[in-house]
Order: C-alpha cells, then structure tokens, then sequence
C-alpha cells in the first residue's frame, strides 16, 4: 500500500521538479539551488497532479491516472533532457566551475557558525516533527474544517465515483462545496493509487506540506540570503505553534502558505539571474494559479499578484519589461486559471460570503464604522497573537505575543539592522505590497461579510495570519542585515565574484550592497 | 567602533532568536507529550465513526437519507453559530462524513431517517410528529427510522 502512495508522490515530485529544470536553466549544479528546485517543485508538481486529476475526472480517465502520470513525467523528462543537451551545446563554460566555487565558499569562515545554528535548526525540526506526531495520533482525522470540509469533499469525490458530479448540487452547503479541490483531490489521488481511503494520506499531505513550507523557506533564503539567514528564518517558522498545529490539522491553509510563498520566491529570482526571468515568471504564475486552486483566498493574491508585478515592473524597467514579465506570469496561471474557472462556473454552488450579496446591504456595512473599529481591534490582537497555536473561540483571541510572534522579527530587525541587496529592492517592494493589500483586502472581506462578524473573525482570521506568516518572515530576512556577507559569508561573496570573472556570460554580477539601519 | 557595536547587535539578535525558537519549539512539544497521556486510547472522530458505520449495510448505497438528533433540526446550527454548543454539528457532520457518498440531510423529511441520540432523546412527540417509525435500533442512541405517512 505504502509503495503505490510513495509512487505517486514520487510521480508528482520528479514531475514538478524537472518542470523547474526546464523554466529555470540556471543554476544547475548550485548546491543552494538544487533544493530550492527540489521544494519549489515537488509542491508544484503536487498541485499540478490534482490539475490532471481534476481533468481526467470529466473525461471519464481515472483508471487511466496511473499511467496518465508517468506519461506526464516522461514527456517532461524528455523535454527537460533535450533542452538541456541543448543549453549544454550553446553553454561555453564549465557546468563544474559554479559548483567547485560554493563549495569551496561552504568551508568558510563562518562554516563553524553556520554548522552551529544548522544543530540547532535540526533539534528544533527533530522537536517540532515530535509535536506534529502527537498532535496526529491526538487527533488523526484532523480537526474540525478537516472532517467538515476538506477530507469531507475527498471522500465525497472517492467514494462516489462516476456520480462525482452529483455532490456539488447535493444541498450540503454547510461544508463549502465552492471551496476549490487541490488538497481534495491530492487526497483523492493518493487513495486511488492505494485502493482505499486510508486516513493516512491526508495525514501524509499534511506532514508534506508542512515540511515544503518549511524547506522553501529555508532554501530560498539561503540562495538569495545566506545560509544563516535560511536557518533563523526556518526557525522562527518552527517556533510557531500554529504552524505546526494547524499542519498537523489537515487544513488548507499551510498548501496555500506554501504556494503563496513560492510565488513570491519565484518572482525574486528573475532580478539574481535574468537567464531565469521568463522561467521563473510563468513558474511564479503556475504557483499562484495553484493558490487559486487550493483555497478561494487564493483569488485575491492572484489578482494582487498580478496588479503588484506589472506596476512594480513597470516602476522600475519600464512599459515592455512589465507587459512582458506580466504575460509570462499569467501564461503560468492561466491553465490552472481555466480549471479554477470551469469548477467555479459548471459545479461549485454560490459561495457563502457572495449569497444574498446586493448593494444596499453592502453600503450599510460600508458606512456602518462600528465594524471597522471592530475589525481593526481583531487585527491588531490576532497580529499579535496568532503565532500561539489554536483558540478557544467561546474564548475568542486574546492578546498573547508568546516567545515568537511579529514582535520577535521586528526587535530582530532592528538588532541586525537593515540590509538590502540593490536587485532585490523592487522584489521587496513588490513583496511587501501584496501583503499589505491581502491584508486589506481581508479587511473589507470581513466588512462586507454577510456572517455575523465575531464569528467569521474568531472562526478564521488566525489562518488567514496563518496563510502569510511564511511570506512575511521571508520578507523579513530577505530585509534584514546579514552581516555574514561581510564576515563570515564574506568569502562567499568573493568566490561568487571569481565566478562572475570566470564565466562572462553569466549574469550573477553583483551590484553594490547599500546599508541602512 | 562602530561595525563592532553591530557585529555584538547582530550577536544579540540572533541569541535571543535562537533561545525563544528554542523555548517555543520544545515548550509545544512539553505540552503535547503532558497531555498525550491523557488522550483516549481511540480519539472522538473514530469512536463516532465505528458507531455510525453500523448503519452502512442498512442503507443504500447512494441518495439521501435524513438525520434528527436530541434538539430540533433547526438549531444544530443555530447553537454553533452562537457557540453555545458544537456538540450537535459536531455529530451530524460527523454521521455525514462516515455516511458518504450518502447524502445525510439535516430534515426528517425523508423515507428513511438516521436517529444520533448520544445526547439524550428527542423532545416528546417529535417522532411521532414527524410520522417517524422505528425500523431498526443499533444501540448507544443510534436508532433507524422509516417515515410511514407525511405529518
């Protein structure tokens, strides 16, 4: 049973992550890149694969995903396979050099720092995992949007085989069946190849997205960053106990905080290696389109995303550059795009928020001033607060920072200092925009929300938070001084230079760092 | 002077990052193993789950059956809207999610109704209000009705 589940993980993970060899040419043999690409494609390759799924299910194919799925892998493979024999030919440098210089640069100065806070960072995943268990075997279903919604719609979707359509008009609007099916139908898969609805699959989705979030977070800083900044930052996310729990519970919103943060993290790389930025813009469109597919907030930041992306771009390279780098991310997203939009027009029934919805109604609660008030003291509490693990909501939420919260990423702020890289400043700008209009787009959600407010906000605004806080630590320490560039990575940043002389064509040339504190 | 005062900055920024993620990571796990002792042997989902599943053969395989609980159907949702019990939309939920493919509706208006009375009967007078009609009784307050005539 474990075997057929390992191979259609396998499957999807090897799909995702030759797609990223054939968007992102460079760098190959980067030893900080390769699990970058090995995190930021198994995750996409995981919702890619309940894209076929999804597919497959109208055009009567799910005897046929097995093979439809390695079909998938191998024409992906031969693709990634020529076009990589082909870069080879047109490539004069050594595909060796770059690798030789990190590793050299890994035994630097600072490796024995480095090598101490990796410890550290394994002790503390060691713990968390540790928790993760006990919170599975307290409560192996998952919590309550677990059996309510999400492994409600994948037994649905399993069990009711060709009669799949039947559910979505089936009355039960109770349980969300407008909510999009990435995660069910991830779950759905993974049955299909075992036989059976084993619990353990949602359980197994939960632990990978989990550590995806985590591992992308790591990776990613430690390819734009350095590698202490990768681990401190993967450490304040293991050091929040929502994030763990709220893994642990079988959820939607850790998948949509990993997709989140990979589209993000994708959009920096264009401005570290132009000879990525077509690639990386439509795998960043694929990411966000998957947001779009996992939970319907997911919307929301593919529309900012886009907005963000052309004015940011168009800010700072111009009207081509913006058009160009804009369509290549909606190419990206268009397909999942195309999914999302037959799913929400043929079979989800209207979405809770949206029933009843009419302008009068809505320009009361516009101009009703008690609900901002409202809102904005539920923001600042739960800000604050969220990072602490699951509430009560008899209790509601109430104001605990705990050890780790926003608080702790500020003092930390403000004790590095700030250091920011002259390529990454329009990705920060650009970053720190999507967040602050999610946020306010959040904001006017829940003013115009037709649910009684106090239950909508204590019912969902900690993983809304939740849904962030991996991208707002990225933003962060991507933010934040690293002064082993001048110290102990600063031998890093003289290999990386000797590359930049050894292989003229390559674009790693790095541009004054400016500092401010 | 300067780029020291940083460097001991930086020095102290980490630490205290280090020990709060520290003190975080291992103070969640603490509370997790205190309170797995304490944990029944099989948790509620699966307890409720083994009990429901009884129902399964008795049922046809799809279409919709309905459910009535301890209180009236309308406030199964009214009372967790208000948080003054989960209880009752927990079981319900719960009699659906095992029940699946089944269409489990929250009416006693259906040919064949699933009766979850773990909380205590009905008020008196409501089944027969509602023409309901014992047709099979699996115990622990999980009965199977059939409706013999419209109320």
């Amino acid at each position: 049973m474990i075997i057929f589940f390992l191979a259609s993980l396998l499957l999807s993970l090897i799909s995702g992550i030759l797609l990223t060899f054939i968007f992102l040419p460079s760098p190959k043999n980067d030893p900080q890149g390769r699990p970058l690409r090995i995190f930021v494609g198994g995750g996409l390759g995981i919702g890619l694969s309940a894209c076929i799924y999804f597919v497959c299910l109208p055009a009567g194919l799910l005897g046929y995903i097995p093979l439809i799925d390695l079909a998938a892998c191998l024409v992906l493979g031969l693709a990634c396979y020529f076009l990589m024999k082909r870069r080879r030919r047109e490539a004069e440098r050594p595909a060796e050099s770059q690798l030789h210089d990190r590793k050299v640069a890994l035994f630097g100065a600072g490796a024995k720092l480095e090598n101490g806070i990796a410890t550290l960072f394994a002790v503390e995943l060691l713990a968390s995992l540790g928790s993760f268990l006990f919170a599975f075997l307290k409560e192996p279903h998952g919590k309550w949007d677990a059996w309510l919604i999400w492994n409600m719609h994948a037994r649905f979707l399993y069990r009711s085989g060709e009669a799949w359509r039947e559910v979505f008009a089936g009355g039960m609007d109770w349980s969300h069946w407008d909510y999009p099916l990435l995660l069910p139908l991830s779950i759905v898969r993974g049955w299909k190849y075992i036989g059976n609805d084993s619990i353990y699959i949602p359980a197994a989705f939960a632990l990978l997205f989990t550590l995806l979030t985590l591992g992308l977070l790591l990776c990613a800083l430690m390819f734009l960053r350095s590698r202490i900044q990768g681990y401190l930052a993967a450490m304040i996310l293991l050091g929040t106990p929502l994030f763990i729990l709220m893994g642990a519970s079988q959820f939607a919103d850790v998948p949509l905080a990993f997709f989140m943060l990979a589209t993000l993290v994708l959009l920096f790389l264009p401005a570290r290696s132009p000879e990525n930025g077509s690639g990386a813009a439509v795998l960043a469109g694929i990411a966000s389109g998957l947001c779009a597919w996992t939970k319907n907030e997911g919307l929301l930041f593919l529309l900012i995303v886009t907005g963000s992306l052309f004015c940011t771009t168009l800010y700072a390279d111009g009207w081509r550059s913006a058009r160009k780098r804009t369509v290549r991310f909606l190419a990206g997203a268009l397909p999942i795009l195309l999914i999302v939009i037959y799913f929400k027009t043929q079979l989800s029934p209207v979405n809770d928020l949206m029933a009843g919805f009419g302008p009068a109604a809505a320009a009361a609660k516009l101009m009703d001033f008690s609900r901002y008030a409202q809102i904005a003291k539920a923001f600042f509490i739960t800000g604050i607060s969220f990072t602490q693990g699951l509430i009560d909501i008899r209790v509601g939420m109430q104001l605990n920072p705990g050890a780790v919260s926003i608080l702790l990423l500020i003092v930390y702020l403000l004790l590095a200092g700030v250091r920011i890289d002259d390529r990454d400043r329009t990705g920060l700008v650009r970053t720190a925009a999507v967040l602050l209009s999610i946020l306010a787009g959040y904001f006017f959600v829940y003013v115009m929300t037709p649910l009684d407010l106090g239950y909508h906000l204590a019912t969902s605004l900690n993983r809304l938070f939740l849904q962030l806080w991996p991208s707002v630590i990225f933003l962060f320490f991507m933010t934040a001084g690293a002064p082993e560039g001048a110290a102990s990575t600063g031998s890093k940043t003289r290999k990386e230079d000797d590359f930049v002389k050894k292989s003229p064509k390559r674009s790693y040339r790095r541009k004054p760092v400016s500092r401010t504190t | 002077m300067v780029q020291l005062i940083a460097k001991y900055r930086v020095t102290a920024g980490r630490l205290l990052l280090i020990v709060l993620t520290g003190y975080a990571v291992l103070n969640l796990l603490w509370q997790q193993i205190r309170l797995y002792p304490g944990i029944p042997e099989t948790d509620p989902v699966t307890i409720h789950e083994a009990r429901i599943a009884q129902l399964r053969p008795l049922l046809p395989p799809s279409g919709a059956v309905g459910y009535i609980t301890t209180v009236e159907n309308d406030r199964i949702f009214a009372a967790e809207k208000t948080f003054t019990n989960v209880e009752f939309l927990a079981q319900y939920v719960l009699t659906q999610y095992t029940l699946a493919p089944r269409i489990v509706r929250n009416s006693p208006d259906l040919p064949l109704v699933v009766g979850n009375f773990i909380d205590g009967p009905p008020a008196p007078g409501f089944l027969e209000k509602n023409g309901l009609a014992m047709l099979r009784d699996l115990g622990d307050g999980l009965i199977l009705y059939r409706r013999d005539r419209k109320p």
